[in-house]
């Protein structure tokens, strides 16, 4: 009698656990299969890098971005945060290598690996393309660390204590982080910052806009210029084109 | 023909110096783990090339063991050998605890521990091999407590189901738990061979440890014990380990094969550290010296010598679980082929990681709270038999 009742009761708090499991997974399939639907007509935000306008030693960019996202640098190589971070390329193949300066960002892929891995989508890939992390949500697994092919996600080690630009959330430590293409900025119709201050130095080596819109200017430069995305054996689908790499 | 079983006295002056020893190590991992959680992550030795450290090869490695624990229990469960009946409940009363030790480890090295116990629940993400695991553990956790109790009622017709049942989920647990390293494109982890040689190698490291256990509960506690069971366990791990070493071989030949990741398998065989515990750690000591003692007829059949490869094999299937995750973390993905950095604000080269106090302390605390529930429920449960004998 009291094995039966036993097994009975078990029955019912396993359905009753099959049950919990369940409800997350209905309402998950329904906002996964939004995430990985095709490219829409409507906007969708890309970035070409022209590397022959961009000068060796600037990094307007790099600080222009610190300064808006409020990404604080302690000169840690292996802990600080890089939204955008340029780079040295020494070319492996002549014997006397030529040099290229290269900012190197998230990609804002179409098939976002990051996105993929996420297990609470905290970040997700917007209608517009751009693939954002939730900072309010992300609970720090880090897997999206992992997953990410192009090093272009970091992680709070510590929390920032100044705040210059008090109109972008501070970030507490323990979650996720990476270029969000100033996503703020674009939904308000202006630059992101890397390319506002870009632009400020005259050196308008990096452009934002519409890929979907034929007639737009990016769509312009990649039409007439050789491009090269990085990596795209990978099946990423970035958005981000480099001229001259 | 019943067994009985009894638990241990745990009166003794030992028994309580082993549990407050062991008190003090899990508040000393709590106290780590508060602070690592209140100042950052820097405290650990984890960085932004490196992520996933210590409690992430801690996590897979208890995983692993919990599978090898049920296949003890299994023995009897599923295949119906009544000789492995006594070692059943303590067998599947370990699985048990190494898997809530492995989700725990998991838990407790996120960001935010505050989000850890809800978001999962709000937001579930049906394609994301971290989204699905966390599920198939917790499941596994339910399964096995229920076939525990199945297993201490004595019911042989629910046994026999439920520990189909936990032996089936095992084993999609360990795939999904392989396919969190092997469904990555990074070029160490890629590879739909670590799902298989994931359960491999949790076979023979969880086999590994009940022979340890078990000749030591039985020792400790003044038990009879039959060798004979304990021996053919040592045939089957024999068995495991050459099962182990075919799927390392044939993974590795395929990436030094292939050019296109022959460099970065050059790394992995012969690229610092982790090589030396590949070689020396893993093959040498956890796969060839352990497989000789057990295949030799004059070895393989002396009590001794099949628990000094036991204590072997769990040693290399340690470092097997480290070489899963690390390798493929500090080398550097080729970012873009044909060019190298040579300069940048990050760090871009071959990165290296050390565990730090604090992650050391974690682990450690984790390993004393299953190690302290262990025997504790051996003095509360009727866990252990009077005698080894089926009869």
């Amino acid at each position: 009698m009291h094995r039966r009742r036993f097994l009975k009761a078990s029955a019912v708090l396993s359905a009753g656990a099959a049950g919990a499991y369940a409800l997350p997974l209905l309402t998950s399939f329904k906002s996964s299969a939004e995430t990985t639907r095709a490219p829409s007509t409507k906007l969708r935000w890309g970035m070409v890098i022209d590397l022959t306008r961009c000068p060796d030693n600037c990094t307007a960019c790099v600080d222009a971005c610190k300064k808006e996202n409020n990404v604080n640098t302690s000169g840690d190589k292996l802990r600080d945060i890089h939204r955008i971070r340029k780079v040295t390329l020494e070319s492996t193949l002549s014997a006397a290598p030529a040099r290229k300066s290269v900012p190197l960002l998230c990609n804002h892929c179409d098939n976002p690996p990051c996105a993929v891995a996420c297990p609470i989508k905290a970040t997700t890939k917007r209608e517009d393309g751009i693939v954002i992390v939730d900072p309010h949500r992300c609970m720090g697994c880090r897997y999206c660390m992992i997953a990410c092919p192009y090093n272009a996600r970091h992680f709070n080690f510590r929390e920032n204590p100044e705040q210059p630009n008090p109109a972008y959330p501070k970030r507490q430590h323990g979650v996720a982080e990476s270029c969000n293409l100033c996503a703020h900025l674009l939904d308000q119709g202006k630059r992101p910052a890397c390319v506002d201050a870009c632009a400020n130095v005259n050196a308008q080596a990096l452009t934002v806009g519409d890929l979907n819109d034929p007639n737009s200017e990016i769509s312009t430069l990649i039409r007439n210029h050789p491009v090269k995305r990085l990596r795209e054996d990978l099946g990423t689908e970035p958005k981000v084109f480099y001229i001259g790499l | 023909m019943t067994i009985e079983f009894k638990p241990i006295e745990g009166r003794s002056r030992a028994f309580y110096v082993l549990t407050f020893v062991l008190a003090a190590l899990v508040l000393a991992g709590a106290c780590a783990t508060w602070l690592m959680h209140q100042h950052g992550l820097y405290l650990s030795g984890m960085n932004n090339r490196i992520p996933w450290g210590l409690p992430i090869v801690m996590a897979v490695f208890y995983i692993g063991l919990s599978a090898g624990s049920l296949v003890i229990s299994s023995l009897y469960g599923v295949f119906g050998k009544l000789e492995y009946k006594p070692f059943a409940r303590v067998a599947t009363f370990m699985a048990l605890l190494l898997m809530m030790g492995g989700l725990l480890s998991i838990l407790s090295d996120q960001g935010r521990l505050d989000r850890v116990l809800v978001e999962p629940f709000l937001h579930f993400n049906p394609l994301s091999m971290l989204s699905i695991n966390p599920f198939l553990y917790s499941s596994y956790i339910v399964i096995c407590t229920v076939y525990l109790c199945v297993l201490m009622i004595g019911n042989e017709k629910w046994t026999k189901r439920l520990a189909l049942v936990a032996v089936l989920w095992a084993i999609l647990v360990h795939s999904g738990t392989g396919a969190i390293f092997g469904f990555v494109p990074r070029e160490l982890y890629k590879s739909p061979l670590l799902p298989p040689s994931f359960i491999a190698a949790a076979l023979s490291s969880g086999t590994a440890l009940m022979i340890l256990i078990v000749l030591a509960l039985f020792r400790l506690t003044k038990r009879p014990l039959e060798p004979k069971p304990i021996l053919w366990i040592g045939r089957l791990l024999a068995v495991f380990i050459v099962v182990v070493v075919y799927f390392v071989f044939i993974e590795n030949a395929h990436r030094y094969y292939l050019i296109e990741s022959r460099a970065t398998e050059r790394y992995f065989l012969f690229g610092g550290f982790h090589s030396v515990l590949f070689w020396m750690g893993m093959i040498f000591v956890g796969a060839i010296v352990p497989a000789t003692i057990l295949f030799m007829r004059k070895t393989g059949d002396s009590i001794p010598w099949v628990a000094a490869a036991a204590v072997m094999v769990v040693a290399g299937v340690f470092c097997e679980r480290y070489l899963i995750v690390l390798p493929g973390l500090s080398h550097p993905p080729d970012l873009i082929p044909g060019w190298r950095i040579v300069e940048s604000a990050a760090e871009e080269g071959i990165v290296s990681y050390c565990p730090s106090f604090y992650e050391l302390l974690q682990a450690l605390g984790v390993v004393a709270l299953i190690g302290l529930a262990f025997i504790w429920g051996l003095k509360l449960l009727k866990l252990l038999p009077i005698h080894g004998q089926s009869v």
